[in-house]
């Protein structure tokens, strides 16, 4: 039976991936946001009645009324953010988790029938959960799943173990095991989550405040601080972000660095022209040291912040070292990269090399405390960067998807209207590749 | 990896006043610093070099006698740029260094020194003096150097004034 591709959707708490399996790219990137017209009824929350239901008669059809053709009347994604001066912009996920099910059911039914343009029951679903997701949330998500949009089957993967599987395009992977700690690092929050053979080590999950809008941030104070006046204010954000997308890179040792910028100033200084975007006067900015030094806050965040200066490397080792220790070489040799603000050119590399030398340090220490009579193989690290790490999550579930066993994974329609939605609260963890 | 360390901290057989090492500088003024290899860098050139990444951090770890010439010298490089920020041409803002090094300073020990909880007080009123001689020679020094190393066409350069307002260590001069 010739089946078509399953649907493949990653909903972030910034923005939404989705696709079809197989495909390289996600179709459509889009901010998870949806705009709505319940400017008021959004503020005050559900209403609680106060008699039960069969004693209020009106209560229904008053219910049935109010959700008439308003019920349409929304955009999600870039649309909203256009639409937002006449409509109530809302973020149904928070902090990974889906905050807002009526605004994420009406999300989902314009990106399958508006963007997607697929008929939900012809195609199996991989949706995505974040790590220490609950399980009465994926039931939640299989009631819409099934009920509202009759799909044929449905399966929801750990964000982490999608961006395990995504890095075994990279030629440095040499088996595809399913071991390893993932850095995701997005806009909001970077997390660090070890996970082995398929399931994620909850106990040891860290987070880092220092994410991809904490760089744009800096950039902009260190833009300001030099005086670059030709900036208006209004784009200073903007022009900030652009900067750090198309200019930054991780160095590894910032004096040297300096050191270069003084003596070959031609090569390494840049300039940046934008365009006023309400007069359209055209402006270049000059571009200098923020070029390497906004990924360092990575790895010395007392540069930009006063409160939190544990750098990244530290934090991956810390996790790590709070793993169960027969894991810890298989998660030291496999930390996969993930998001956008890990896809600084030698970013990877850097990260590799402090890790390293903290894990080496340790292992030095322990032999010289044994008094030179344990030896120790040395620790093997490696940071595995490859060409999908941005959208790494919805690629390995693009990846999973494509495979012929995806299927037998999957929860069908057919299992849910037998069971219920209690079998959606667990999903098996997948086999590495045959 | 924290911020970057005086090369100079191994040098433990020299003199120290303060907490401050006398270590050799080139330089033309006279005071109780002896005469260093005119080939080699000196404390004053390793604190132009490491100026613009340590003047980032706000903490830093006093691992020599050494690493306090260094904070003293990054803090006045701070002063100095703060001096220039009207941009003077280049004889203007040698005349204007050149009076800040000798104008009136606090050395360890003084009420008005910032950094005392780090710098241990002179023990008498000789070594005191030495002290005084020896800072007003590095800062001297520096207000030469440095001139030299930031201007571009007769003006400060860009790359450099960006970074006088940051404080290294929460501190100033």
């Amino acid at each position: 039976m010739s089946r078509l591709a399953p649907v493949v959707i990653d909903n972030g708490t910034g923005f939404t991936k989705m696709g079809f399996a197989g495909n390289s790219d996600p179709s459509f990137i889009q901010p998870t946001v949806i705009a709505t017209r319940d400017r008021g009824s959004a503020a005050k929350g559900p209403s609680v009645p106060s008699k039960p239901s069969f004693l209020n008669t009106s209560s229904s059809s008053n219910l049935a009324s109010k959700r008439g053709i308003e019920d349409l009347d929304f955009y999600i994604g870039d649309e909203a953010v256009a639409n937002s001066k006449t409509y109530a912009l809302n973020y149904p996920i928070r902090h990974g988790q889906i905050d807002n099910w009526d605004h994420m059911e009406r999300y989902w039914e314009q990106s399958i029938f508006k963007y997607l343009r697929c008929e939900p029951e012809d195609h199996y679903f991989l949706l995505t959960e974040p790590p220490l997701n609950a399980p009465e949330n994926r039931e939640n998500t299989a009631e819409i799943m099934f009920e509202s949009f009759n799909i044929q089957g449905l399966y929801i993967a750990v964000q982490a173990v999608l961006a395990l599987a995504a890095s075994w395009t990279s030629n440095k992977v040499s088996e595809q095991s399913l071991t390893g700690t993932v850095i995701d690092s997005g806009d909001g929050v970077t997390h660090v989550i070890p996970v082995a053979e398929g399931y994620v080590i909850g106990s040891s999950i860290k987070s880092v405040p220092i994410a991809g809008r904490d760089l744009t941030s800096f950039v902009q104070n260190l833009l300001r601080e030099r005086g670059e006046s030709m900036i208006p204010a209004e784009d200073s954000m903007t022009v900030a972000q652009r900067i750090k997308e198309q200019y930054s890179y991780v160095c590894p040792d910032i004096v040297k660095e300096f050191k270069k910028y003084d003596q070959e100033g031609d090569k390494y200084f840049k300039k940046y022209d934008g365009v006023h975007s309400v007069t359209g006067q055209p402006y270049s900015v000059d571009v200098g040291f923020e070029r390497f030094l906004a990924p360092e806050i990575f790895f010395n965040p007392e540069i930009a912040s006063s409160d939190y200066l544990t750098p990244l490397p530290e934090v991956v080792d810390t996790v790590v070292q709070t793993s169960p220790i027969d894991v810890r070489r298989g998660l030291y040799k496999n930390i996969v990269l993930s998001g956008g603000s890990t896809m600084f050119e030698n970013f990877g590399k850097r990260l590799q090399r402090d890790i390293k030398r903290i894990a080496d340090a340790r292992i030095r220490r322990s032999e010289i405390l044994s008094g030179g009579s344990m030896r120790s193989t040395p620790m093997e690290v490696n940071v595995i960067s490859h060409k999908f790490q941005r959208y790494a999550v919805w690629f390995g579930g693009s990846l999973l998807a494509s495979t012929p066993e995806f299927y037998s994974y999957c929860h069908t329609k057919a299992e849910y209207d037998e069971i219920g939605p209690s079998i959606c609260r667990h999903n098996r963890v997948f086999g590495t590749l045959g | 990896m924290p911020a970057y360390h005086s090369a100079f901290n191994e040098a433990t057989d020299l003199r120290s006043i303060g907490g401050m090492s006398f270590l050799p500088i080139k330089t033309k003024f006279r005071g109780p610093a002896s005469n260093a290899d005119p080939n080699a860098e000196d404390i004053i050139d390793e604190a132009l070099n490491l100026f613009r990444a340590n003047v980032l951090f706000r903490n830093f770890e006093i691992k020599g006698d050494a690493d306090r010439v260094l904070i003293y010298l990054i803090l006045y490089i701070t002063e100095c740029l703060n001096k220039l920020t009207k941009n003077p041409s280049l004889r203007d803002a040698e005349k204007t260094l050149g009076t800040l090094a000798l104008s009136n300073f606090a050395i360890p020990g003084d009420a008005l020194f910032p950094l005392n909880a780090l710098y241990p007080a002179p023990a008498n009123k000789a070594d005191a003096d030495l002290l005084r001689q020896y800072i007003s020679q590095l800062r001297q020094e520096m207000g030469v150097r440095l001139p030299h190393r930031i201007y571009e066409n007769d003006k400060p350069g860009k790359w450099w004034m960006c970074f006088h307002k940051r404080k290294f260590m929460n501190k100033s001069l």
